[in-house]
């Protein structure tokens, strides 16, 4: 609750894009309420009468339509389900697979650690676009396939950032302690390690949270996405899109604009958190620039001018 | 340092082995495989089709098992074995290719680095200005931006409202260095814009970071100028991290290429890999990534070196 107090009052920004965050997760959520043109069947009604309208030519279909008719904003809306879903799910999913293979690899250490930390590096040696590639390959198209593909490789990386948290944690005293008396490896890393290196994974969660979006889109761009009948972004963008550039160019730029929105908003909530939670960032000395410490100083010798007056 | 350098060196080949078995393994995972797509080829165009042979010639008719330790053997010889589709070894191919996504990837990161580092000083300079916000702002933005999106943006308007299109047809830089060039910058700035976004957003951070330091308190209480404390001591302490990030960079550079080539028809290695994964060309599609992987894992091991080299005070283990 203090942070959510401190995100509106110190990093306004941050608590805007909140609101923008929550307001696709509630457009995804009561998609089938906020369409104007509800879903029929897995698939949106056409109309080839009303075919090829351009954006706010009638209120009946604000962002126009494609050239079978289908409403654009009742796809944006649906399609907002399949990113927020995905966003969401490829989110948890990979810092729970950084969390566990790495707090294990800490506490745990010796020889398991050796081997995990091999194969963690051949992961993250291998750029990140050819693994997803390889993996939808493997796996073919779909949403259940997209967030595995998205979330193993990112959470195996994002997994030694985690291992270096929890092995500074696991040399301090208490863990020792807890040593002492008898805690085993699980209870060490779920009582003491888990809740300590927290911060640091909200961080890391906050600041993947836009990349899923863009990644998604990507790979719908290069044939490996979610199934052709799935409302999304990216496939609006590559399929009907880039055919229709010239024709109807509102079907290629309303979804660039939303990835981009979504992206932005959870850009910035991301790093409001951070700003928020990291301590290194947190006051200090800092923030020093020759200006403010004019300010300060010419504070302080008008206080003391002050005071020497007074006596 | 020498012996720091001789046991990175030793850790690779495990690395490089594990690599090998990831990629292979997903590959012979993949369904579908290159055989039927050469029999259903060869049966469209009438003639008779032996499977069996083809599976042979291919290397395709042994187990998995054997199939990957025969490759391994084989890489560990330097042949990475001939492509399924094209008459030719897949070292040839990645050999013409490679530089071609290297100098694309090479123009973005300087490109990328002429926009991000003098940017970011800036901000971290007058941080929390009007400026300071409005280029932060523009950074997410550019961040948020879809890369593709806006490249088909970039090549198609152009084309239809002044008729200009960068080129198709590659051309190598010793040929016609200008047409070379028209070629690349395009794709180039596409991918630095990204790029420089985030970067941009790190050199702050970490020049800020910097300014936060004892050694920085103390040049500011011997009354130095703050141009010469951002400049001597803060940038060249928070270069380190920023030499971190551009060597992280470069693995992004070489994955996220492949949708920058497909869109510009740049036949680098990303292209390549593409269309070699559609057709299932186990050989080729396990070469790009491996080079590919080998280039990344190089790259990291000169940053960490060079780590030490400009700051004395990390300590290699």
């Amino acid at each position: 609750m203090q942070v959510l107090k401190d995100l509106f009052r110190k990093k306004p920004i941050g608590g805007i894009c909140l609101i923008i965050l929550i307001a696709f997760l509630l457009m995804a959520v009561f998609a089938g309420v906020l369409a104007p043109t509800p879903m029929v069947n897995g698939a949106l009604p056409k109309n080839l009468a009303e075919g090829k309208l351009a954006p706010f030519q009638t209120m009946a279909h604000p962002l126009g339509t494609d050239r079978m008719g289908q409403d654009l904003l009742s796809y944006m809306i649906y399609g907002a389900r399949t990113s927020v879903i995905l966003c969401v799910c490829c989110t948890l999913l990979s810092t729970f697979i950084s969390l566990v293979t790495g707090v294990l690899s800490a506490v745990v250490g010796g020889w398991f650690d050796l081997i995990v930390q091999r194969i963690v590096d051949a992961v993250g040696c291998i750029p990140q676009m050819l693994l997803l590639l390889l993996l939808m390959a493997m796996l073919g198209n779909g949403i259940p396939q997209m967030i595995f593909a998205l979330s193993v490789p990112s959470g195996i990386g994002g997994s030694r950032m985690v291992r270096s948290a929890a092995i500074s944690v696991k040399d301090s005293g208490y863990c020792r302690n807890s040593d002492l008396l008898g805690g085993g490896v699980f209870w060490k890393c779920v009582m003491h390690v888990v809740p300590n290196i927290m911060p640091l994974v909200i961080i890391s969660a906050a600041g993947s949270l836009g990349g899923v979006v863009m990644m998604e889109a990507s790979m719908n761009f290069l044939g490996y996405g979610v199934d052709p009948g799935t409302p999304s972004w990216g496939a609006l963008i590559t399929g009907a899109g880039r055919d229709l550039m010239f024709t109807c160019p509102w079907m290629c730029i309303v979804p660039g604009i939303a990835i981009a929105v979504l992206t932005f908003a959870a850009n910035m909530f991301g790093d409001a958190i951070r700003d928020l939670l990291d301590p290194r960032l947190k006051g200090g000395v800092g923030s020093y620039n020759s200006k403010k410490l004019d300010k300060t100083l010419a504070k302080l010798e008008k206080q003391a001018a002050k005071r020497q007056n007074a006596a | 340092m020498g012996k720091y350098i001789v046991k990175r060196v030793l850790l690779l080949i495990p690395t490089i082995f594990i690599i090998c078995a990831i990629v292979f393994g997903l590959m012979r995972m993949v369904p579908g495989d290159a055989v039927d797509i050469i029999v259903n080829r060869m049966t469209q165009s009438g003639q008779t089709v032996d499977e069996a042979a083809i599976r042979a010639r291919l290397g395709l008719d042994v187990p998995a098992v054997q199939q990957f330790f025969n490759w391994m053997g084989n890489v560990f010889r330097g042949d990475l074995g001939d492509s399924f589709f094209q008459y030719d070894s897949v070292w040839n191919i990645i050999k013409r290719q490679l530089p071609i996504s290297l100098e694309l990837g090479l123009i973005t990161l300087i490109l990328a680095n002429l926009i991000s580092i003098p940017l970011g000083l800036f901000c971290a300079a007058r941080q929390d200005s009007i400026p300071d916000y409005a280029i932060r702002i523009i950074a997410v933005v550019l961040m948020a931006i879809p890369m593709f999106w806006l490249a088909t943006l970039v090549l198609f308007y152009p084309a239809q409202w002044w008729g200009y299109a960068p080129p198709v047809v590659y051309v190598s830089f010793f040929q016609d260095p200008i047409a070379n060039l028209q070629m690349f910058l395009v794709p180039a700035i596409m991918g630095a814009l990204a790029q420089a976004g985030m970067q941009l957003r790190t050199v702050r951070t970490v020049v800020l970071d910097t300014m936060r330091q004892d050694y920085i308190r103390t040049a500011y209480a011997k009354g130095v100028k703050q141009r010469v404390i951002l400049f001597k001591h803060a940038f060249r302490n928070a270069m380190i991290p920023v030499i971190t990030i551009i060597g992280g960079s470069i693995a992004a550079l070489v994955g996220g290429n492949v949708i920058l080539e497909n869109i510009f028809n740049i036949p680098g290695i990303g292209q390549q890999l593409v269309t070699a994964l559609g057709q299932r060309d186990f050989p080729m599609v396990q070469g790009c990534v491996l080079i590919m992987s080998i280039f990344v894992m190089i790259v990291n091991l000169v940053i960490d070196v060079a780590y030490k080299w400009i700051d004395p005070r990390v300590t290699l283990d």
